[in-house]
């Protein structure tokens, strides 16, 4: 060999993923800043199926290693998880990186994750890329854990990356419509009660509303769920309905975390298993509703599912830190691994709070001719009238506490002055601002709950 | 047993979930933190920001200094505070997203100028908790290497989910500054191409002769090293005309290339332009392809004139070889074929390296986009959806909502493109200004004010009580106060209308001078007062501000129509030259005759009347035919539909006062006329009172955030400060029209600007509120204005003012506001406790400004339910009377709304409105039947 030429690079790794339906995702990448070579990509995923554009490997990788320049001025924290978003029109892609720290051979890396989608698939991606970023700083923790032990990063990093191709391809072929019409939902039926029980209706859009719009629709008829999904979605704005997805009529897609709506259908024994960690794992509490036996049940308010949430993944990353054995990458469930930890199973309980604006409002809608634009008109009315209330109930609170400087202590004015004394108005409203102003509940709720769970750790101990 | 406050005994508050270290646990930086700050204060993510407020920021790479900052929007040194700009500028410009070839390609003889497609990158730094979405774009130099200049526009926020939320916006706004900047760098390329082709074709003229002349000299067949020298010179000379008319003929093809960019924004008019810009010049220097025309010139000119090489210049380049004059004041100079050394040159600026009408134009572009991202996002996130919403429901947004009127943004919010330039060249900003600006979106069409007057209760049609048969109402005359009320506002005591022509600064001073004396009503509350410091100091809370940003209302709830009247008090004499242009557009329709009673005579639309005497409600022999037979008992869709454009009437039902035509003085009607075609502002003195023009008022211009707040404010001043507010509030929403009577204007235009709020359909113009009054007013005046804010004084003309208020006040309500009293029928309904509680713990105007949005809209959604729930309003079988449907509508409101007597009056009459309303749009009529309405009822004396 000419000792003139530059030492040949080892081979790109690759692996393709066999993704049913067309997938947006052109592929995914795994780079880090070798201190040598410079920007260099060790992994690759990429799609195997309907495609709707081509990147070489060489492609692939000069995109990969671009999303790495300028990270040698990195001053991050240790273990902060940066999220770069580009669009290259000049070669018509979108890239997502993550950039963190990880240790490779002993030496601390930059590291960036990266997933690469057509230009052209800008706003189908935009409204899922929180889900997408979420997921992916997740196991990203994870992978940094794996690598401080001088493990194989990639093994980890494919468990979310895989989901995700298919979260993207079932979201192409199956996600709701940003405009959704009536006709498609409960709301067009003549009298109340003609799809579903009065109260059942009244009970899912009320947890529903509850839960911050973030529901599960399970049942055995897709017609039936798809149906209810669109229903439940009327209630959300335009870009939260292209987070949310439709039931597949043969088989059922795996439950996917972060989605707001999703219809899953049930198996042939009727049932659907629900993954316990992934639910806990959305971002919102989550309301379940059974549209075969009429159910409604729903997860803990946003600060208790939010804490739930927070305990889980810290005993999960626990585990994976006490793993021996590359081979032994914990499942999805931490539950019997950390016997620190026994998470509370019970995670969905009957609907408590009984609400009047939703009540009313099923009550009245119903009342108004159906075919006509009657209904949407007055749907738009109630949620603006939602909208309006929570953003009221968010600068009640920020005058109250000085923009979060003082503790929050009149709830009871809150309630009277606001007309929110009944329990599910309040937690409906409370759910609106909460997607407004991020840790809202905790911030008025959280110290007591806090508290309680203090000292029942206390009483555990004892 | 061990209780709750044993056990947390042992624990530590701080340290809860962090127990001790264990050896074999999992480091922190490998874990979460169990409770993430946001949940302690939510309102505190983005405080580790080093800047107060977003801002813009143009990069550069710099070929000579690398990565610099060239200049921030807004251009204020304390918005960046002591973020460091140049190590944020290293960040965002340390990478060519752009990368591709300039230069020399292979096998090509002249440089190519690569035409990149902009990139944009939305990336942090979570340690500064600084974001950033950056829009690199390529400028083109001729002296730059590569002949192209790295630029960078970024937004930088501390928020990264205001960035990625509004992503598509920011990148279309940003695509438009960056085509407007790259369209006028074009322009700029070409022209400095021009002069560089003119320089070098002179140069080679003076070098061709001077190597004549030396070959001429030096003996034959011998060549000196000197004119060897000359001679690869001028090789060099004429390599470098060659490559300066491939880079013109370039630039010109920029225009047929394909784009690759689908969210690159061009203007085609602008494209077209700088294409035929181009073209001219590369036809114009296709004639000098000889560069020895210059040197035959030249040498025509030695031999014919003998002038000198150095006054060639500028007379060559005059004229052609067809003798075709051209005008240039550029000079050619002779020129050094090789450039100088990178380091030796001084770069462009970024001003001079675009044309001066589309850099300005940029800058205005940014400036916008700056303005119309500020704020929180939770507020521009809900002004988005709120607006949305409204949009679905424009039968009802004429009650208490802002009037949405078209502009450039979409169903989606997302903006159109427009072209920045030319609009701009075209008083854009007066005719399409961008939409998300947070002041009041202007008027392009002045719609229809309310003009019709319907009734709730069961009522009297006065017109032939006094013989009134004309339903042609003149536009009559009006001091319509909410423009004027600013002027109200700031001068407090001192209402003299000359103040009207002081600026503001005059007025601030005047402000500063007036010594009122205390008066709840005057007296600033201390929540204006902080407002007012927190105004003073907004700047510093930007980023996280909810209501309290500095002038731009980022963050402000959305408008509504409840802002209007505050809003209108915010039209500065700025806005009288536009308002007065709008005036004259509607000046033709005003005056257009009506036919009112068109929607009344609708054969089998209508509902028939029920009798008088079988209304459970009627007290008295009244005729009901007005609000019985404004029932809608047809399906709408079958009229139009609900959902589209609702506004079918023409404008010229624009000034369809329905109603009783009283003689009025022809003075007034002379006034009003007189001002409409004037064009000019007719908005009458507020003080003097004698004249009544009318004064459609429009808004728009720059509205402060204390004028936003204002109206709310004072509702809630009002609220907390008369315990019979509620009564009054009934009045205003029940439709019975509510006088303010006082002596200081002062006080009497706030309590009308606040209880304005409350006023349904005020018109688009405030049309049904009449600020300061002082003058007797007669019946039409009830018809027309719902809220009245009357001036007492001791003179024969206040006696005849008593004498009118006496007379009238069966239909009235008077809410003395020297005395402090309230005269109206008794309320003791429940639909408005929550309304007017004067023991609210709201404590700001803002909030409450926005929980009165909340109950007004509930409100209007349960009028429209009442209005179009079919079954209420039509007869069952044709055995069913019009009692039987009578009794089920207050069987309805009362059951199913559980409204008791006075509450279902508000929904009847805010029902009536939208009937009234529907119909008019429905048939294009232009009004409904006038009619004058009151109920006998007992009036009590409310007193504080």
């Amino acid at each position: 060999m000419s000792s003139g030429c530059p030492p040949q690079s080892p081979a790109v790794a690759k692996s393709e993923v066999p993704v049913e339906g067309e997938c947006p995702l052109l592929a995914a990448t795994f780079a880090y800043w070798d201190n040598i070579l410079g920007p260099r990509v060790r992994y690759i995923w990429a799609p195997k199926g309907d495609q709707l554009m081509f990147l070489s490997d060489g492609e692939v990788t000069f995109l990969a290693n671009h999303t790495l320049n300028g990270e040698i001025l990195r001053s991050a924290e240790c273990g902060a998880v940066d999220v770069k978003f580009f669009v290259l029109a000049e070669k018509g892609v979108i890239i997502v990186s993550l950039i963190f720290d990880g240790e490779l051979k002993g030496d601390k890396n930059t590291c960036a994750l990266s997933i690469i989608l057509p230009q052209t698939e800008l706003a189908f991606y935009l409204p899922l890329h929180t889900i997408c970023v979420e997921r992916l700083k997740h196991v990203i923790r994870k992978g940094r854990i794996w690598m401080q032990k001088g493990y194989n990063i990639i093994s980890v990093l494919s468990l979310e990356i895989i989901p995700i191709m298919e979260l993207l391809a079932s979201m192409k072929s199956h996600s709701v419509q940003e405009d959704i019409d009536i006709k498609d939902t409960v709301l067009n039926d003549d009298d109340i009660g003609d799809s579903c029980h009065e109260d059942f209706l009244h009970k899912a859009i009320s947890s529903h509303l509850q839960t911050c719009g973030c529901s599960i629709v399970v049942g055995s008829n897709p017609e039936k769920v798809n149906k209810i999904v669109r229903t439940l979605c009327l209630f959300l704005t335009p870009a939260e309905r292209k987070c949310s997805r439709l039931c597949k009529a043969d088989s059922s897609f795996k439950y996917d975390t972060g989605l707001f709506v999703q219809g899953l259908l049930k198996d042939s024994t009727g049932s659907f298993v629900l993954p316990f960690r992934q639910v806990l794992y959305s971002p919102y509490p989550t309301t379940h509703i059974d549209v075969d036996i009429n159910t409604v049940k729903q997860m803990p308010p946003c600060h208790e599912h939010t804490f739930n949430q927070r305990r889980y993944m810290r005993s999960e990353l626990s585990a994976l830190w006490k793993t021996d054995s590359e081979e032994d990458i914990p499942p999805d469930t931490v539950i019997y691994t950390d016997e620190t930890f026994t998470p509370d199973l019970n995670i969905f309980q009957d609907v408590m709070h009984k609400d009047t604006l939703v009540k009313s409002f099923i009550d009245e809608v119903f009342m108004l001719k159906p075919g006509l634009s009657l209904r949407s008109t007055y749907l738009a009315q109630f949620l603006l009238l939602l909208h309006r209330k929570a953003l009221t109930l968010l600068k009640y609170i920020e005058d109250e506490t000085q923009k979060g400087k003082k503790p929050f202590r009149s709830l009871r004015s809150l309630k009277t002055d606001l007309d929110l004394t009944v329990e599910g108005d309040l937690n409906i409203v409370m759910a609106f601002a909460e997607k407004l102003r991020a840790g809202l509940h905790s911030f008025v709720f959280g110290k007591p709950f806090y508290t309680s769970m203090q000292e029942r750790d206390i009483l555990m101990t004892l | 047993m061990i209780g709750s406050p044993d056990v947390v005994a042992f624990t530590k508050e701080d340290e809860f979930g962090q127990t001790s270290p264990d050896p074999w646990g999992l480091p922190e930086e490998f874990s979460i933190p169990l409770y993430p700050p946001a949940d302690s204060n939510p309102w505190a993510k983005t405080s580790y920001a080093k800047f107060t407020k977003d801002f813009i920021l143009i990069s550069e790479f710099s070929e000579q200094v690398g990565p610099q900052p060239l200049l921030t929007i807004p251009d204020d040194p304390k918005v960046c505070g002591t973020f460091d700009l140049n190590y944020f500028s290293l960040r965002i410009m340390s990478v060519d997203y752009q990368a591709s070839f300039v230069g020399h390609p292979p096998g090509s003889g002249y440089p190519r100028l690569s035409f990149v497609e902009d990139s944009r990158v939305v990336l942090g730094d979570s340690k500064e908790g600084a974001f950033a979405y950056v829009h690199h774009l390529t400028l083109y130099d001729l002296e730059a290497r590569g002949f192209v200049r790295p630029f960078c526009m970024a937004y930088i926020s501390a928020d990264e989910r205001k960035i990625m939320l509004q992503f598509q916006e920011m990148s279309l706004r940003f695509s438009q500054a960056s085509e407007c900047l790259k369209a006028g760098n074009r322009r700029a390329f070409a022209k400095e191409l021009q002069r560089k082709l003119q320089d070098l074709e002179y140069t080679h003229s003076v070098l061709q002769r001077e190597e004549g002349l030396q070959r001429e000299a030096g003996p034959q067949s011998m060549y000196s090293a000197h004119v060897v020298e000359k001679a690869n010179e001028l090789a060099n000379v004429e390599k470098s005309i060659y490559e300066h008319r491939d880079l013109l003929r370039q630039i010109s093809s920029y225009y047929c290339y394909p784009r690759r960019d689908p969210h690159a924004v061009t203007c085609q008019r602008c494209m077209t332009e700088c294409l035929s810009e181009c073209e001219a010049l590369l036809d114009k220097y296709a004639k000098l392809a000889n560069p020895f025309s210059y040197t035959a010139k030249g040498r025509k000119r030695e031999d014919g004139q003998g002038e000198s090489d150095g006054e060639g210049g500028e007379e060559e380049v005059e004229e052609d070889e067809e003798g075709i004059k051209r005008r240039s004041s550029y000079t050619p100079q002779l020129i050094k074929a090789k450039s100088a050394k990178c380091f030796d040159k001084r770069l462009k600026t970024l001003q001079e390296l675009c044309d001066d009408t589309f850099y300005e134009a940029t800058m205005e572009l940014l400036k916008e986009t700056e303005r119309s991202f500020r704020g929180d996002l939770c507020y521009l996130h809900t002004r988005r959806l709120d607006k949305a919403l409204r949009k679905k429901q424009r039968v009802t947004n004429f009650l208490f909502e802002e009037d949405l009127s078209d502009d450039v943004e979409d169903d989606g919010g997302i903006l159109q493109p427009f072209c920045a330039v030319n609009h701009a060249v075209e008083n854009y900003t007066l005719l399409n200004p961008p939409p998300i600006v947070l002041g009041p979106e202007p008027l392009k069409l002045l719609k229809p004010p309310d003009s019709i007057d319907p009734i709730s209760e069961t009522s009297n049609t006065l017109e032939s009580e006094l013989g009134l048969g004309d339903n042609h109402l003149e536009s009559s005359p009006s001091n319509q106060t909410l423009e004027t009320l600013e002027s109200s506002e700031e001068t407090k005591g001192s209402f003299s209308s000359d103040k009207s022509g002081m600026g503001p600064a005059e007025k601030q001073q005047s402000l500063g001078n007036v010594s009122d004396p205390p008066d709840f009503d005057l007296t600033t509350d201390p929540d204006q007062i902080t407002d007012l410091e927190r105004e003073s100091s907004s700047e510093d809370m930007e980023t996280t501000a909810g209501e309290d940003e500095g002038d731009n209302g980022g963050d402000q709830p959305p408008l509504s129509f409840l802002e209007v009247a505050s809003e209108l008090e915010a039209n500065s004499e700025d806005d009288s030259e536009r308002f007065s242009v709008k005036t004259c557009e509607i000046q033709s329709d005003l005056l257009v005759p009506i036919d009112s009673a068109c929607c009344m005579a609708q054969e089998g639309f209508l509902y028939e009347a029920s009798a008088p005497e079988a209304d459970p409600l009627q007290g008295h022999s009244s005729c009901s035919q007005s609000s019985q037979t404004l029932v809608v008992n047809q399906e709408p869709q079958s009229l139009l539909p609900l959902q589209d454009d609702y506004f079918v009437g023409s404008p010229c039902t624009e000034k369809t006062v329905a109603g009783l035509e009283l003689p009025i003085g022809h003075f007034g009607d002379a006034v009003s006329r007189n001002s409409f075609e004037d064009g000019s502002d007719c908005t009458m003195s507020a003080s003097t009172g004698s004249d009544r023009a009318a004064s459609p008022l429009g808004y728009g211009g720059t509205v402060t955030l204390r004028h936003r707040k204002k109206a709310g404010q004072g509702a809630l001043r009002f609220v907390r400060q008369y315990p019979f507010a509620m009564q009054a509030l009934w009045c205003l929403l029940s439709g019975r029209t509510l006088v303010v009577l006082g002596a200081d204007e002062g006080r009497v235009r706030r309590l009308v600007a606040a209880l304005a709020l409350f006023v349904p359909g005020p018109g688009k113009c405030g049309e049904r509120v009449q600020a300061w009054l002082c003058c007797p007013f007669t019946l039409t005046d009830l018809q027309r204005w719902k809220l009245i804010g009357l001036q007492r004084m001791a003179s024969p003309v206040g006696s005849s003012m008593l004498y009118s208020l006496s007379r009238y006040s069966r239909y009235i309500s008077i809410l003395d506001a020297d005395q402090k009293t309230l005269r109206c029928p008794a309320y003791q309904g429940q639909l408005l406790a929550n309304l007017a509680d004067h023991r609210t713990f709201i404590r700001r105007g803002s909030t409450y400004f926005l929980h009165t949005q909340s109950t007004l809209c509930h409100l209007a959604a349960k009028a429209f339910l009442f209005t179009f729930t079919h079954h209420l309003h039509l007869p069952v079988s044709s055995t069913e009377g019009p009692e039987v449907v009578e009794g089920r509508r207050r069987c309805f409101l009362q059951e199913q709304l559980g409204l008791g007597e006075e509450d279902s009056q508000i929904l009847l009459y805010l029902s009536h409105l939208i009937t009234q309303r529907y119909l008019q749009a429905a048939t294009g009529s232009s009004g409904a039947a006038p009619c004058f309405s009151f109920k006998y009822t007992t009036s009590v004396l409310y007193k504080i």
